[in-house]
């Protein structure tokens, strides 16, 4: 599979045409020589490696960095946050709950045009931690979902905060609440699908 | 048949790139994914290089307590707040986060990177320092007037605690300006 070059400093590696044809595009788009691009790939191949990491998984996290970003969103420290919000919910949960469910429908209107997988990339976001979710737990049985999110650091009003954030996303992905449960730090969503078989048994 | 062509790369990567793929199957699959995600990441718009560069901030940015919520709904809920039970103890607030987290980087480089970096709302934010003076300003199209006087609290909190003292400020919608003296350890 690899064979030596003419150069004693070079290696040959065999690798599938079409690949090699988007990465010599991409090279020329970059101003770079295929050779040089192609160190750069394998240097950051390497790199990963030696950070216990595969190429694909951080390419995921930093694809979920780059929704954040396309949502608008900014970094809130997380007591100054939960002060907001402990502040405003007594006055105005029910209006708190709509501005979040929304919020959530927004992010799975944009799953669902930007990735393949949109439910796949949303519990991808919510298991990223940047939401303040320490732990996503997600079954899947024929169209059904359960969706079960731990945090010990996430207070009673952002609890059920997140809990309608994730409906309204759900809800835009083509799902509807069949059980919510929602306790402190702890989400206990479960939703079905308007074309699942399990839905048609409900 | 996939057709195949050949590669040349750096001999020392081919044989790092060799040892790692044997532990992990063979070289064609592992290249084959390599190159895959590569192309992934130039789809993204980026190179390999910088989304390995980011991976920390994820990580850094849930270490240090960071929570990103939609701008709009932060705002909306300091405003409120504001009405609700007026902006000193708002103020006030955001002063002690601010020691916190110049306490937490404990460096103001490092601070003023952490803020460059998940403040996403913040459009600018440089820092001079000449001698025992050091001048902030912070620009941001998106913040309001309210807003924008308690995030230049936010950053007081963390330089006092960094041991600037404030000396100077201007702080009008979107625009802060703060200049800071080195405190003395007495």
């Amino acid at each position: 599979m690899m064979s030596r070059d003419d150069s004693r400093e070079k290696k040959l590696i065999r690798a599938p045409a079409d690949l090699v044809a988007k990465l010599n595009e991409a090279a020329n788009r970059e101003g770079k020589t295929f050779y040089s691009y192609v160190s750069e790939v394998l240097e950051q191949a390497v790199r990963a490696y030696e950070m216990g990491r595969s190429l694909k998984e951080i390419i995921d996290v930093y694809e979920i960095l780059e929704v954040h970003r396309d949502a608008g969103t900014t970094a809130a420290p997380r007591d100054v946050l939960d002060y907001l919000i402990k502040t405003a919910y007594g006055k105005n949960s029910e209006n708190l709950e709509k501005l979040w469910y929304q919020s959530g429908r927004w992010y799975g209107v944009y799953f669902k045009e930007r990735f393949k997988d949109s439910v796949d990339g949303f519990v991808r976001l919510l298991r990223d931690g940047r939401l303040g979710i320490d732990q996503v737990i997600m079954k899947n049985d024929d169209g059904m979902i359960e969706l079960r999110c731990v945090s010990a650091f996430l207070s009673q009003e952002r609890t059920l905060l997140m809990g309608n954030f994730i409906e309204g996303a759900m809800h835009s992905l083509g799902y509807k609440t069949k059980e919510r449960e929602f306790f402190r730090g702890i989400i206990r969503l479960t939703f079905y699908s308007e074309h699942s078989s399990s839905s048609k048994q409900s | 048949m996939v057709k195949r062509k050949l590669l040349a790369a750096r001999v020392d990567l081919a044989d790092k790139i060799s040892e790692i793929a044997s532990r992990k199957g063979t070289l064609y699959d592992y290249v084959n994914d390599v190159l895959e995600q590569a192309i992934r990441a130039e789809e993204l718009g980026v190179t390999l290089k910088k989304v390995l560069d980011d991976r920390w901030l994820i990580k850094s940015a849930r270490d240090a307590g960071f929570i990103m919520v939609p701008e709009k709904i932060f705002y909306d809920l300091t405003e409120d707040a504001c009405k609700n039970i007026g902006k000193e103890r708002l103020r006030k607030l955001w002063y002690e986060t601010g020691e916190w987290y110049g306490k937490y980087y404990d460096d103001l480089d490092r601070f003023v990177d952490a803020v460059r970096k998940y403040f996403w709302d913040v459009l600018e934010l440089t820092l001079s320092e000449e001698g025992e003076i050091v001048s902030l300003t912070c620009l941001s199209s998106k913040f309001s007037e309210v807003y924008t006087e308690l995030f230049s609290n936010f950053l007081e909190g963390a330089l006092d605690a960094l041991e600037y003292s404030l000396e100077e400020s201007e702080v009008s919608k979107g625009i802060i300006r703060m200049r800071f003296v080195k405190s003395k350890g007495e």
